[in-house]
């Protein structure tokens, strides 16, 4: 049985596709059959945060204009033969592409796929309509900021407006500094207002950064973000997975670093 | 001569513009010949009638529909009335009415009413969950939120200043009681900042009312409640 995920939003920035290709290649680093979609017509950039954009030939809006067939679009990644990319294309715009069109290009790839994953563009116009089209379930990603916040709420609103059955949180950039003096919120202040399950707390890691320009998803890997979206994983699959406590530990060594770097 | 029955087509069907003066059996035989000329035209129509130019008793009115439909194909699904005078008493009485109903009872909400969503009732609404910011609640009667009110309330809508917002936990971006509006002071703690102060900000439960023009928010106590 495939699940249709959708990856979403509503303010920009906040880290739909580094989550979709986080969570992407994890579960496929966990086995399964994999494909991530792009659907966000005319700027694109799940292809350069894969590592993928000089494989590119066909993409989304060629394979629902009929173009090419799917098999031609679709891109395997380079280190996990499980895990396929679909494209979106850079020189059309979101009216390329129809909600019920979607839902015809996912009906396809359920058949060859346990997961689909959509990213989907930052808004609430066709874009999103088409990248939820058909989509069983959604993880909203958020910021611990209020336009972040006020954002997520419209678009769990707009979710539940078109039935889509499953909405899950997931905060990302958490400063556990920050939070501690008082000037960042906790995640308990933004379920608070959100009211949707929690599915993951993603601290703000320089390592994302790295890893986006260099092309490779960092989940698995021995960093606090990179835990922190395998985590995701397994709770996708369906495991209960305790949160990681995103405290930064100090040692004792580096404590007394800090006195000495103040005098 | 002008014709003694003229069919003119409205929204929401025919009206039938009689000659005042003609004797009622010759009308009725000019209305059935009419329509029967307009046969074609109006085959199977279903619509509503109305008469025009010429005062008829109950009666005439029903012989009239009665020639129609069953000397056409047309159905007749009711009479409207052009009576002025009696339309607006009508609408008189149901806006009284309305105002009656935003006083004494209300609807219930279930559910939390999120960013972008507005609620618009006519009567007062109970809403049984939070108003997140970006939400918009209107009633023509008051507002009760048993949980969170961040959003906006607009209360009284048709200009009921004796309307009230009441919430669990009163902390909204705008209210609006009648014509006059109040706004959420600008200098907030930052949010997050609360948990620093040891001495913990209960949240209580309070009511907007305006008294002498202005919009007062009051912790809700029996003296108030009973004066609302």
């Amino acid at each position: 049985m495939s699940e249709v995920i959708v990856i979403t939003s509503g303010k920009g920035g906040v880290g739909k596709t580094t989550t979709t290709a986080n969570v992407g290649t994890g579960l496929a680093q966990e086995g399964k059959k994999v494909v991530l979609i792009d659907t966000d017509i005319g700027l694109r950039n799940l292809d350069v945060v894969m590592g993928l954009e000089n494989r590119i030939v066909y993409n989304l809006v060629d394979v629902v204009e009929g173009n090419c067939r799917m098999k031609q679009a679709l891109i395997k990644d380079k280190r996990y033969p499980n895990l396929s990319l679909l494209p979106s294309a850079q020189t059309r715009d979101k009216s390329a592409v129809s909600p019920e069109q979607m839902v015809k290009l996912i009906d396809e790839l359920k058949e060859e796929f346990d997961y689909i994953l959509l990213d989907c563009p930052a808004g609430i116009e066709q874009g999103f309509k088409n990248a939820i089209a058909g989509a069983d379930r959604a993880l909203v990603v958020t910021t611990p900021e209020v336009s972040a916040i006020r954002d997520a709420d419209r678009i769990i609103g707009l979710l539940g407006a078109n039935e889509v059955k499953r909405t899950e949180l997931i905060v990302n950039r958490l400063r556990m500094d920050m939070v501690k003096r008082g000037d960042m919120m906790n995640i308990n202040d933004v379920t608070d207002i959100l009211a949707i399950d929690l599915i993951g707390a993603i601290p703000d890691d320089e390592q994302i950064v790295i890893s986006t320009n260099q092309g490779e998803p960092l989940v698995g890997s021995d960093c606090l973000a990179g835990k922190a979206f395998a985590n995701i994983c397994h709770r996708i699959l369906g495991e209960e997975v305790p949160f990681l406590d995103l405290e930064i530990k100090s040692s004792v060594w580096g404590k007394l670093k800090e006195i000495f770097k103040k005098n | 001569m002008p014709r003694p029955v003229i069919l003119k087509s409205n929204k929401y069907g025919i009206n039938l513009i009689m000659d005042r003066d003609m004797d009622f059996e010759e009308l009725l035989a000019c209305i059935k010949e009419r329509f029967q000329e307009s046969e074609n035209f109006f085959r199977n129509a279903k619509m509503a009638i109305s008469f025009e130019g010429r005062r008829l008793t109950q009666e005439e009115e029903f012989r009239i529909v009665d020639t129609i439909t069953s000397n056409t194909s047309v159905n007749i699904i009711c009479i409207l009335d052009n009576d002025v005078l009696r339309e607006e008493l009508v609408r008189q009485k149901i806006e009284q009415f309305e105002e009656e109903q935003a006083g004494k009872t209300g609807e219930f909400y279930r559910g939390t009413l999120r960013s972008g969503q507005v609620l618009d009732c006519e009567s007062s609404v109970i809403v049984l969950g939070d108003v997140n910011p970006g939400a918009k609640i209107i009633s023509k009667g008051s507002i009760v939120v048993l949980g969170a009110l961040k959003g906006t309330a607009y209360a009284g809508a048709n200009g009921n200043e004796l309307a009230f917002v009441a919430a669990l936990e009163m902390d909204p971006i705008q209210i609006k009681i009648g014509e006059i509006i109040a706004r959420s002071s600008d200098n907030k703690p930052a949010a997050g900042k609360r948990r620093l102060r040891k001495a913990k900000v209960t949240i209580e439960p309070q009511v907007a009312i305006v008294k002498e023009g202005n919009i007062y928010i009051e912790p809700i106590t029996k003296g108030l409640l009973n004066n609302i």
